[in-house]
């Protein structure tokens, strides 16, 4: 086992280095000249002197393959090169706002499993009444809710209910921990109803197949309580293909919440990626693709390691 | 030609009597493109003229849906921004589809070097959420309207990809390819004439999946300023700026786009799971 995930844990090298050389090829083919359309596209007149000055100060002068093996060559020393707007390392850039997106991406799918699991198992142990009726419609809305727009109801609310909304500068946990829960916990909500909904329909379905085992059949003739049956046989059984669902989301929540920070003002790695979009800032571009297929690629093995400790049957080579 | 018109309609009148849910949700479909092809005349106003003297006006029988910061009125910008969801929705679905459908079954039946390439490039893309890859090709291709409708289709690619090389997998193994391959039937008769028919179904299932997705990433996108450029009437574009800005004195300017947002996925979702049900069970989540 140990040396099944070893090889696995070896095995994310390569496919780091095929991202990392797929980004830095995505963000080359960008048409134009970087420095010419953030200098000159404001209609001002630059002189050629200060728009090579500027190219020299990018690095853009210097050959492709050059750039290349900097960008490269940087990365093992966690070195993603400078920003190309605040001229910071982005690195730091990134670590700034990686802990707001962290705590919400935790938040939310706490929320969301919170939701989807017992909406999941009760649609699933009273199938075809209106509990699970109920449960596919509540999930079923929230595929189809954008979670920004539940944003801006939560804060309607908010507003005119308690004339109060979530102030616009980020407090850390530990400054406040309750200042900072009263902050997130709205946007942390609105994502999180909108997630469960995959997780509540994987729990529902998982919950079937494993309610029509003959092990589970056993266990009703044996007459064990049904929460025990319920839980203990089959939850636990159910369980792989939901922590999946969850471990895959919970990967794409920590850069795929572009919009929903947008609303709630919240300055974390998804505004992060839109402000450097509108900013042509491509070294930035760059260093956020590679965090994002970073954390999913390590998810991804967090989630495989999990499935060994989870089930025993299966043996690894 | 009678025959097979008899046979699509006994397909249609099973499809509406086993899923009636997914008939409604069809049926709204149709409501609603009706609605926006009819948006010249049914809307009541210029969806981008705009009135000062009627700015954040409340719903009444002058706007049903009151007016916006602009006193453009919402009830007529929804109208026309159905045809916004409707082309981007639909014109990048279907891309998205066609261009993974050719590239899995062409995967699927030359294997090998490419197919290997193929397969790790679309894991790779798989790796980023979809919002993010459709925001790189927006920040690569500039917003506007063609542009995101390419975005939001290449974005789907690598995961409509995997679905139908996954069933063309299969096919390939079949009597019937063998069968063609052993008579010397070149590569192309064989992909048209015996692969593609026979992977349809995912193609279909997996176009009409990401109608809804489509919808809601141009909604998203456009509420960045990232899709659909002003003063062109999209859902997502009412939702910005203003109408969150000012969202307790003119709640309407957010309540009604996000709605008509809400709705349309949702029938494309229910109309896309019910269509899968029917037509290929295997690729129930």
């Amino acid at each position: 086992m140990a040396r099944y995930l070893t090889r696995r844990l070896l095995l994310m090298v390569p496919t780091l280095l095929a991202v990392a050389v797929i980004i830095f090829v995505l963000v080359r083919v960008i048409p134009g000249d970087i420095v010419e359309l953030r200098l000159v596209s404001g209609g001002s007149f630059v002189t050629k002197s200060v728009i090579e000055a500027e190219r020299a100060r990018l690095g853009l002068n210097k050959p492709i393959w050059r750039q290349f093996v900097d960008w490269m060559s940087g990365l093992p020393r966690l070195d993603l090169g400078r920003s190309m707007w605040t001229a910071a390392p982005i690195i730091q850039e990134i670590a700034l706002r990686f802990q707001l997106s962290l705590q919400l991406a935790i938040m939310s799918t706490l929320i969301a499993v919170a939701i989807a699991l017992p909406l999941g198992i009760a649609a699933a142990v009273r199938r075809g009444t209106w509990v699970d009726y109920g449960v596919q419609v509540i999930s079923v809305a929230g595929l189809a809710t954008p979670s920004f727009w539940l944003g801006i109801l939560l804060l309607l609310a908010l507003l005119s209910y308690f004339h109060w909304l979530p102030p616009l500068t980020f407090t850390p946990l530990w400054v406040s921990p309750k200042a900072n829960l009263l902050q997130l916990i709205w946007p942390a909500l609105a994502v999180g109803y909108r997630y469960s909904a995959v997780t509540t329909r994987m729990t529902r379905s998982a919950m079937l197949e494993v309610l029509q085992e003959d092990y589970v059949r056993t266990a009703w003739a044996k007459g064990l309580a049904q929460r025990v049956i319920v839980v203990r046989h089959a939850l636990r059984n159910a369980l792989m293909p939901v922590v999946t669902v969850i471990g895959l989301e919970f990967a794409f929540l920590i850069g795929g919440l572009v919009v929903t920070e947008q609303v709630f003002n919240l300055n974390g790695i998804g505004k992060l990626f839109v402000d450097a979009i509108a900013r042509r800032d491509y070294t930035m571009i760059q260093g956020l693709l590679l965090l994002v297929a970073t954390v999913y690629i390590v998810v991804n093995f967090l989630i495989e390691a999990l499935y060994v400790w989870l089930d025993p049957r299966v043996s690894y080579g | 030609m009678p025959r097979v018109h008899r046979r699509q309609r006994t397909w249609l009148a099973r499809f509406v009597r086993h899923y009636p849910l997914g008939a409604a949700a069809g049926l709204a479909i149709l409501g609603l493109a009706s609605l926006a092809a009819l948006a010249g005349y049914l809307a009541p106003y210029d969806p981008v003229a705009n009135d000062f003297g009627a700015m954040f006006a409340a719903p009444s029988a002058r706007h049903w849906f009151g007016t916006d910061a602009f006193g453009r009125d919402v009830l007529s910008r929804i109208l026309y921004g159905a045809r916004t969801a409707l082309l981007v929705g639909f014109a990048s679905s279907l891309v998205g589809a066609t261009i993974g459908g050719i590239v899995g079954v062409t995967g699927a039946y030359f294997g090998g070097t490419i197919d290997l390439l193929i397969q790790r490039l679309a894991d790779i893309m798989i790796s980023f959420p979809i919002i993010i890859l459709a925001l790189a090709i927006v920040a690569i291709l500039g917003s506007g309207t063609v542009n995101l409708i390419v975005a939001i289709a290449l974005s789907f690619v690598p995961r409509i990809e995997l679905v139908v090389r996954a069933s063309a997998l299969s096919v390939r193994e079949t009597a019937y390819v063998e069968a063609a391959r052993a008579i010397g039937a070149r590569h192309w008769r064989i992909i048209l004439r015996h692969m593609v028919p026979n992977v349809t179904a995912p193609y279909l299932v997996m176009l009409t999946a990401f109608l809804g997705q489509a919808i809601l990433l141009e909604a998203s996108l456009s509420f960045l300023g990232l899709g659909v450029n002003e003063p062109t009437a999209a859902w997502g574009l009412m939702l910005s700026g203003a109408a969150v800005e000012f969202v307790e004195r003119a709640p309407w300017m957010a309540v009604f786009p996000g709605l008509a947002i809400t709705l349309t996925v949702l029938a494309f979702n229910v109309l896309g799971d019910s269509l899968r049900d029917a037509l290929d069970p295997r690729l129930r989540t």
